[in-house]
């Protein structure tokens, strides 16, 4: 009995704990959200700030192209996860599961190349591109976006694909099953958080990329919620910071909203697997 | 046979991501490359020629004492960046996942939101709305304490620590999210034992769960470590944007050759400084492996 | 079992959206022709009033043209500015359509020889003409207008819109830095030297309760440039060479540095916060600043910083700012007549009167100043009296690199506490070594 009072009181300590750290580490974004909710149009909040509105999210919603952006984002994070996925499931397998010569240097020089800052890229894909008339293309900030996050994906899954017993793997193989059926059946059920975890990543990095969204997107009706954010909103002269507020909050919610739902499906399935450490 | 049609299997499950790889990130490298040997920049915008390793000699010439100090701050940088955020995604982590935690996925819900936001409203964000000396929420905490306004940007210390604390912010829901996957993948049976053993929750921390997380984590902090060492946008857009310089001078290799280089609009140039900066980045990169390689190899 | 239905469930619904994406990817790339007009035209109807649309949708002759443009600007202006345009061009299927672009004078570097995706032309201040024109870019206004409907415009804003004796740009209309006071707020007269100025801030600022007095973004050179250019100094001259270490430089960013102790974080957001929340009696800014006063509902005054003289006993002398049109070569190869008429209404009084009454813009029209109201508007008087002493901004390519090391100057001193001497030696460097880096 004393074990269990011993228990909770703990429990109620990190409960607190972890109250305590959400609010700390919410604090910027609570600015943001009481921002989003002034009236005025000045610029900060300043404390003695009037009447609490949500006129800045239906002028964000009603004003400005926000479903189309939105479709934009979906379509464009929904596509790159798959394209990085395949292309990085494929290669993690592959260098996790088979020795080839070079392997190792592979590895190496694929982390190298992801050391090269993309920011500078930029210019050379603009030219690649203009070429292959893939310029203010969904299809165009695919290829960038996959080809940017494959290493970081292979990279990311490789070390949780190592950690999955290849007894495993062999008992299947035994069955006769071929290697693509052991990814499928076996690796991705087993290696699902990390897969998972993989994914919502890649899909985070395209929702709230700006640069390239904005430098190869040329129409409004082709921006992405991010692209269109800063394309209206970064420059200081003609920012409004209640409807730029309002914006952050209405591209970061889904996120959010994916993140919470998803987080059942990272759990391990690796635990029922039994694996030794 | 069989060994003969693993290798090719092997290099059919990579050519996808290679073909991308290739296209989209070593292209550029070689294509920056090229650039390098031209004069290419305002006054031959469309004629640029070949010009050798010119651009090679004006860019080594950049590399300085400027430049020797920006690349000690990025080590320093990196550095501590990586303890602090290792360190704190860890005990969040493990606090996460203490069992009876009931409301945990609203907390790591909540503890994600600063990756949701995108990094330019973030920035924007705490530089106006945290740190700045007027309406910055930092300052009327010191104020309402009775303390003077500070200018957290204007000197280098304070303003390492300022985006430091930024950093960390952005950086660690990741990381969070990153160890708390490990976390789940650990055999709940070896805890078990442990407990059978009389093991503390210390020890069970010490030779269970970080060992066993060792694995997992490695490639993930090698890829963060790169991360933060090419960070740029923290930086740059809380010290030196135009129209809000704040006045440190605190520089790193990446945010070094911007001013000294890009500004300019010379892209043979500055495409041989970033080729310069990339040679610097494999060296460290060889080292880091080796240290990596050597603290193994000592296990 | 469950779960696995789950996941098939998902990537049953995943292949769905990967094929959507895929079509609707092709569908945002606009065909492969040589010229990006005809898909333009196709998008025009969306963003217009239904009026264009109607006319637009069914061509009346088949040489409807649409002429697009690139900014970074309001975008109420804007779109005030084409449809003035529009309703002159009506009868001539000519259609001009303005888009918000974050990094104007980037993405015109990228795109300035790519017909199929870049702009038509693009609006933007005139200090980046330099840049462009070198880069062989633009297609000199002067090819495609006739000089003599450009007879009223004011010869200031002609001399900003030319490089190298020619005259690459068409302005629209300027800006120039004012003395903007709230009121309710500022006790007496406002005062005719720089001197009695500071004395009244010293007098009216406690910058621990957030009281100030007058604010101004002091650290940024387009706001200190009127104690530069009316010390005698320069960021940079005629001949690229830049400024930053004479003595008169030294003596303006001393002097502003007294100035900048009484003004809070010079941060844009900081400065026009305090003004519009009634904590700083006055600011230094310019007409893009007045919609936000006018929503803070503040009385303000305005006054030119022409009238206050510095100790040397010169008026204190800002930069003015050309917005400028400036034309890409290859839509003026392939859409000549359309430019052509575009320009020659935006050189009419007509597009500086509108700006001016909704935006108190200071057309560069010199005609658009008869306009009675135009005539009353005390913003734009102010303006105008402000420019006979302005210094307009240099517009040489090395001018591009010189806002950063100015910039530096004026943080180290004023925020940092170095000394002037030697930040002035360190930044004249940076900024030689960046003007070296451009070759």
């Amino acid at each position: 009995m004393k074990s269990t009072g011993k228990k909770k009181l703990y429990l109620l300590f990190l409960n607190l704990f972890f109250i305590c750290v959400c609010l700390l580490a919410l604090v910027p974004v609570l600015y943001v959200f009481l921002l989003s909710l002034s009236s005025g149009g000045g610029a900060l909040i300043t404390g003695a700030s009037g009447s609490l509105t949500l006129e800045n999210y239906r002028k964000i919603i009603v004003e400005k192209p926000f479903l189309q952006w939105l479709f934009n984002s979906i379509v464009l994070s929904v596509g790159t996860m798959l394209l990085a996925m395949i292309t990085s499931i494929g290669a993690s397998y592959a260098f996790s599961r088979f020795r080839f010569r070079g392997k190792n240097a592979a590895m190496q020089l694929l982390l190298l190349l992801n050391a090269f800052p993309q920011i500078l890229s930029m210019f050379a894909i603009f030219r690649l591109f203009r070429l292959m008339n893939l310029l203010d293309s969904h299809a165009g900030l695919i290829f960038i976006y996959a080809g940017s996050m494959c290493i970081f994906g292979i990279w990311n899954m490789k070390g949780y694909f190592d950690s999955i017993p290849i007894e495993i793997e062999e008992a299947a193989k035994i069955d006769g099953s071929g290697n693509l059926q052991l990814i499928l059946r076996i690796i991705m059920p087993l290696a699902r958080p990390a897969i998972i975890v993989t994914a919502v990543m890649v899909l985070i990095f395209v929702w709230n990329e700006y640069l390239f969204a904005t430098t190869f997107m040329l129409r409004e009706e082709s921006y992405t919620l991010a692209g269109g954010l800063y394309q209206l909103q970064a420059n200081d002269y003609s920012r409004s910071w209640p409807l730029f507020s309002a914006a952050a909050i209405l591209v970061s919610v889904p996120i959010l909203v994916i993140f919470f739902c998803i987080q059942k499906h990272m759990v391990s399935g690796l635990t029922a697997g039994g694996v030794k450490g | 046979m069989k060994k003969h049609s693993t290798k090719i299997y092997a290099w059919l499950y990579c050519l996808p991501a290679f073909t991308l790889i290739g296209v989209i990130v070593l292209f550029p490298i070689l294509y920056t490359g090229y650039i390098s040997l031209t004069n290419m920049n305002l006054y031959h915008w469309q004629d640029y020629t070949f010009v050798g390793a010119d651009n090679y000699i004006r860019a080594l010439v950049k590399v300085d004492s400027g430049f020797l100090s920006a690349l000690a701050t990025t080590l320093l940088w990196t550095a501590v960046n990586m303890i602090l955020d290792v360190a704190i995604a860890y005990l969040l982590a493990v606090g996460l996942n203490v069992e009876g935690l009931r409301a945990r996925r609203i907390y790591k819900t909540l503890l994600v939101f600063p990756w949701a936001m995108p990094a330019y409203v973030s920035i924007l964000v705490w530089r106006v709305g945290m740190f700045n000396t007027e309406f910055g929420l930092l300052n009327r905490f010191l104020t309402a304490l009775g303390f003077d306004k500070m200018d957290f940007l204007s000197r280098n210390v304070p303003a390492f620590l300022s985006c430091m604390t930024l950093n960390l912010w952005m950086s660690l829901p990741y990381m969070i999210v990153m160890i708390d996957g490990g976390l789940q993948s650990i055999d709940r049976s070896m805890y078990e034992s442990a407990i059978l053993d009389g093991a503390n929750p210390w020890q069970k921390n010490w030779y269970i769960t970080i060992p066993s997380l060792k694995k997992i984590m490695a490639p993930i902090i090698i890829m963060t470590t790169f991360t933060m060492f090419k960070q740029f946008d923290i930086l740059y857009l809380l010290t030196m944007q135009k129209g809000a310089v704040s006045g440190s001078t605190l520089q790193t290799i990446i945010t070094y050759a911007h001013q000294n280089a890009f500004v300019s609009n010379n892209y043979g140039l500055s495409s041989a400084v970033s080729m310069v900066i990339f040679v610097f980045i494999i060296v460290f990169s060889l080292w880091t492996n080796r240290a990596a390689r050597t603290e193994r190899s000592e296990q | 079992m469950k779960k696995k239905l789950y996941l098939k469930k998902i990537s049953l619904l995943t292949a769905c959206v990967m094929t959507l994406s895929i079509l609707s990817g092709c569908g945002a790339n606009p065909a492969p022709t040589e010229n990006a007009a005809p898909a333009n035209e196709a998008e025009a109807p969306a963003d217009n009033s239904s009026e264009d649309a109607a006319s637009s949708e069914v061509p009346a002759s088949p040489e409807a043209v649409t002429i697009t443009a690139w900014h970074d600007n309001d975008e109420a202006m804007m779109n005030a500015l084409a449809d003035e345009v529009n309703q002159a061009l009506a009868g001539e299927n000519i259609t001009l359509k303005f888009e918000k672009k974050s990094d104007v004078t980037g993405q015109i570097r990228l795109y300035g020889t790519d017909a199929a995706n870049g702009p038509d032309m693009y609006l933007f201040a005139h200090d980046s003409l330099g840049g462009f024109a070198e880069m062989g870019i633009l297609e000199p206004v002067a090819n495609l207008i006739d000089p003599q409907k450009e007879a009223d415009l004011l010869p200031m804003t002609l001399e900003a819109a030319t490089y190298k004796d020619v005259q690459y740009l068409m302005p629209v209309y300027y800006e120039t830095l004012l003395f903007m006071y709230n009121k309710a707020l500022w006790e007496g007269d406002i005062p005719s030297t720089t001197d009695e100025l500071y004395d009244y801030m010293a007098a009216h600022t406690d910058a621990n309760a957030g009281i100030y007095a007058l604010v101004n973004q002091h650290s940024t050179s387009y706001n200190v440039a009127p104690f530069i250019n009316g010390f005698g100094g320069y960021i940079i001259d005629k001949d690229a060479n830049p400024g930053l270490d004479t003595q008169e430089m030294k003596d303006a960013v001393v002097y502003n540095s007294k100035f900048a102790a009484l003004q809070a974080d010079g941060d844009y957001n900081t400065v026009t916060t305090l003004f519009n929340e009634g904590k700083a009696a006055a600011i230094i800014g310019g007409p893009w600043l007045v919609s936000g006063i006018r929503d803070a509902g503040i009385d303000l005054g305005i006054k030119s910083l022409s009238d206050f003289t510095l100790p040397n006993g010169k008026a204190m002398a800002p930069y003015s700012g050309v917005q400028c049109i400036g034309v890409l070569k290859y839509a003026a190869e392939s859409k000549k007549d359309a430019i052509t008429r575009v320009l020659e209404v935006l050189a009419e009084p007509s597009v500086g009167i509108v700006l001016a009454q909704n935006f108190n813009c200071a057309p560069a029209n010199s005609k658009a100043y008869e306009d009675p109201q135009v005539a009353e508007n005390e913003m734009i008087l102010a303006m105008e009296k402000t420019a006979q002493t302005a210094v307009p901004m240099p517009n040489i390519p090395e001018m591009g690199v010189m806002w950063g090391p100015a910039e530096g100057l004026l943080a180290a001193v004023n925020k940092s506490g170095e000394d002037v001497n030697d930040a002035a030696s360190k930044y004249q460097q940076e900024a030689l070594t960046a003007i070296a880096d451009m070759q």
